[in-house]
């Protein structure tokens, strides 16, 4: 099979268009809301983990690239936290769609240094204040593999990291099929991302409702 | 003018020393060398790694090979040590009666007794004291809701059991604190009706009840043959932050203890048989008594059996004589604990079981150096002589020690065995091969932190720890903390990691650091403090440790970083005189056996 141009309009085409209907009963799913709260301030107790979202997580897009609300993705983050013991804190990073840049935002915010970076497609990593932007503790860079029991663990790992404790990485999985299979919605979706980006813009407090 | 190498082939080295000998300004050490032992220690494989021992000691003086005169080599001693590991208990559950593993954070705390029911049938329970099964189908919040909706209306909930990691969580959703034990894995084989309590402790504490027999006995009402029954249990729950344990009908646990077998140990007079059972303390008891031992054999058909007919086995294949002519010089053993997943568990749950290693010596008539020495000269052209036997070289070799002595003694520390030798006042020399060493300390750290990889556990035995806290800073093993400019490598953080010479390497385990350096220095001091009492007592005129003055430790392991300080420490009590060697003045712990044979032969001319 050969890939004409015209071809990979249709897909495109096609993606863009089941990319809106599913956008359309997302209101419904989304049983979450999220109240900005003004600019985001410095911790200053070390038992947090400050969770940095992008600028389209939870308003302009609401799942991720498999579908998982993000209200269920941020829940099950929480819990892992909290299960720890520690109090999660959530930020929206709106200056840049960058995961690096979001998870190394969040981490300078949190009181224990500790920060995690989602993006609206799902992709995932966690940070710490110290490193730089492109570096990470831990990357989940595959979204579409990317379910609530990871989530789950990623949100315990961070905690753990802040304890100071030793956590064996969150097992990552990989499907050789996933970039085909998903590179152009993840292309679209992080294109509608990064239409949101306001440059200069200071990071956000968040409070997360659950409906 | 002549040069002269002495060659020391070592279980894990092959060290050279090299002498310009001139007939007017008498011997001059030029240079020495140390590289990997080819093959097995006395066998002919020995060879290249010989050859490049002298490549790279001529190499740093700027001549050839073809330039040596004479190479001396050590009567090797015939000595191969082997090591093996035996459990000797084993946790079977045969019914499911005891979930005793440790989440790492289960919620809530104290004991709670009650009836076993699922949470969906939580709202046909009455006021009756209940604890509740919550399978993973059943979110958390969920759960909590259920739970306060009962609590208001009277039933009173003691307690639950997760199958997820939900403790916390629904411990911090509910209006009445409780003990929860999660991650329960197996969560469905839990039989519902019947009574059982749950125990959790503080955080930082170990639970009080559940581990107690008459804790047990109190909770479930039993009777005193009943408490008799329960003892394993309470056992197996030692040490745990949480627990829960099930009355059944009939189910109970055993602790089974393995067939490992009985050892006889024959001595020159007499022979005496020991169970394994019985523990390292009662079989080194017994080896003494029968010492000095002519062979030691194992009960055929059991584990202790078949380890030491590999060590037999292996020493025919080297030394190519008849199996049955081996005969074991000595065992060392030690007691030790190794995690063991438990049989028929509910939460996937380890039990420290008791285990025996031991350590088995090998001496055989002659190993084949003639082999080597002609094989060597064939290649090389050079000559090549036999010089002297192992102990006697390394004792003159620590003698260059400045500060030292006769009387004196030697420690050489191996791979596979210690030995000891003594010089008197007259320069006769005894000496005496134990079994245990390097090798053994190895085989314990692996199998006391649960390790399956030989290659980590040897490098827990050589380098030290630390934590890392934060990216600019680690914290070592004795409390200091060492700050660094640039960011460490991520990986790196919050890791227990080895500090190898100039890199930090992660190790890929959660135990503590605090954790894996005592088992650490646990296993340096059983294995190294342990023989080198036994070896200076055998060797000592008297058998009486006090009367050897000097002791310098030479070999591979005088190098560690902790063990001759241990040694040191233990032998200051009997008022010894202990110290690493330094040959020559400057070649350390190092070449002793190397250096001593080129001494022999020119005091010998």
């Amino acid at each position: 099979m050969r890939l004409s141009e015209e071809l990979i309009r249709e897909i495109a085409a096609q993606v863009i268009q089941s990319l809106e209907q599913s956008n359309k009963p997302a209101a419904d799913i989304s049983a979450m809301e999220l109240i900005e709260k003004g600019e985001a301030q410095k911790g200053t107790n070390t038992d947090e983990v400050v969770i940095g979202v992008s600028v389209g997580f939870g308003t302009h897009q609401t799942k991720t690239i498999i579908d998982i609300p993000h209200s269920k993705v941020l829940r099950e983050m929480f819990a892992g936290i909290e299960e720890e013991g520690l109090k999660s804190r959530v930020v929206k990073i709106k200056h840049s769609a960058d995961l690096g840049v979001i998870g190394n935002t969040a981490a300078k915010l949190s009181g224990s240094g500790i920060g995690i970076g989602i993006q609206s497609r799902g992709t995932t990593l966690i940070h710490q204040k110290d490193l730089v932007p492109l570096n990470n503790l831990e990357l989940f860079p595959q979204s579409p593999l990317l379910d609530l029991e990871t989530y789950r663990a990623i949100g315990r790992n961070a905690a753990k990291y802040a304890k100071g404790e030793n956590p064996s990485p969150v097992p990552v999985r990989n499907d050789q099929m996933a970039r085909p299979k998903y590179q152009a919605k993840a292309a679209v979706l992080h294109l509608k991302e990064t239409q949101h980006i306001e440059r200069g813009a200071k990071p956000v407090e968040l409070e997360v409702r659950f409906k | 003018m002549k040069v002269i190498a002495g060659v020391d082939i070592g279980n894990s080295t092959t060290e050279t020393a090299l002498v310009r000998l001139n007939e007017e300004a008498g011997c001059n050490f030029i240079a020495s060398s140390i590289v990997q032992t080819t093959g097995i220690k006395g066998t002919v494989e020995n060879i290249p790694g010989i050859i490049t021992a002298l490549k790279d000691v001529t190499k740093k003086t700027g001549i050839s090979v073809k330039d040596i005169d004479l190479i001396l080599l050590n009567e090797a001693t015939p000595v191969i040590g082997d090591v093996a590991m035996e459990t000797i208990t084993e946790t079977i559950i045969t019914e499911s009666t005891m979930i005793g593993h440790n989440p790492s954070t289960p919620g809530g705390e104290g004991l709670g007794t009650g009836k076993i029911i699922d949470i969906t049938d939580l709202d046909s329970c009455k006021d009756e004291k209940v604890i509740c099964l919550i399978p993973k189908e059943v979110d958390f919040e969920t759960a909590a809701g259920m739970i306060n909706k009962a609590l208001e209306k009277g039933v009173d909930v003691q307690g639950a059991v997760v199958q997820k990691d939900d403790g916390v969580l629904i411990s911090n959703r509910i209006a009445k604190n409780m003990p929860i034990v999660d991650e329960v894995s197996e969560i469905h084989k839990i039989p519902k009706g019947m009574p059982a309590a749950v125990e959790v402790a503080q955080q930082g504490k170990t639970i009080k009840t559940l581990s107690n027999p008459y804790g047990i006995a109190i909770v479930f009402g039993l009777s005193s043959e009943e408490t008799k029954m329960i003892v394993p249990i309470a056992r197996a729950l030692i040490g745990n932050r949480s627990a829960v344990v099930i009355k059944t009908p009939k189910g109970d646990i055993k602790e089974r203890k393995i067939p490992a077998g009985s050892l006889t140990i024959s001595g020159e007079k007499n022979s005496l048989t020991v169970d394994i059972q019985e523990g390292s303390a009662k079989i080194m008891e017994t080896a003494e008594k029968v010492w000095p031992i002519a062979d030691v054999t194992g009960e055929s058909g059991t584990n202790v059996g078949g380890m030491l007919e590999r060590v037999r086995l292996l020493m025919s294949e080297v030394t190519s004589q008849e199996i049955s002519s081996i005969k074991i010089q000595d065992i060392l053993a030690i007691d030790t604990m190794l995690p063991q997943k438990v049989r028929g568990a509910l939460a996937g749950e380890f039990s420290m079981e008791n285990g025996v290693a031991l350590a088995a010596m090998v001496k055989t008539s002659r190993l084949p150096m003639e082999q080597i020495a002609r094989k060597l000269k064939d290649e090389l052209g050079i000559e090549v002589h036999i010089q002297g036997v192992e102990a006697n070289m390394a004792v003159l070799g620590a003698l260059t020690t400045p500060g030292s002595d006769i009387p004196i003694a030697i420690i050489d520390m191996g791979g596979g065995s210690t030995d000891a030798a003594l010089m008197n006042k007259e320069r006769k020399i005894t000496s005496i091969h134990l079994a245990g060493a390097g090798d053994m300390v190895t085989m314990l750290i692996n199998s006391e932190l649960g390790l399956d990889d030989i290659k980590l556990a040897e490098d827990i035995k050589r380098y030290p720890l630390a934590k890392v806290e934060t990216l600019y800073s680690i914290r070592l093993e004795d409390g200091s903390v060492k700050f660094f400019d640039r960011p460490l490598e991520p990986e790196l953080f919050a890791r227990v990691v080895l500090l190898k010479e100039d890199v930090m390497v992660p190790l890929p385990t959660d135990h503590s650091m605090e954790k894996i350096r005592n088992v650490r220095r646990r296993a340096k001091r059983e294995v190294f403090v342990t023989n080198v009492l036994r070896a200076l007592s055998k060797i000592s005129p008297t058998n009486n440790i006090r009367h050897i003055p000097f002791v310098v430790m030479v070999g591979g392991s005088a190098l560690d970083f902790e063990i001759p300080d241990m040694i040191s420490d233990s032998l200051a009590r009997y008022g010894i005189v202990c110290g690493r060697a330094n040959i020559r003045g400057k070649e350390g712990p190092r070449n002793a056996v190397a250096t001593g044979l080129v001494l022999s032969y020119i005091s010998g001319r």
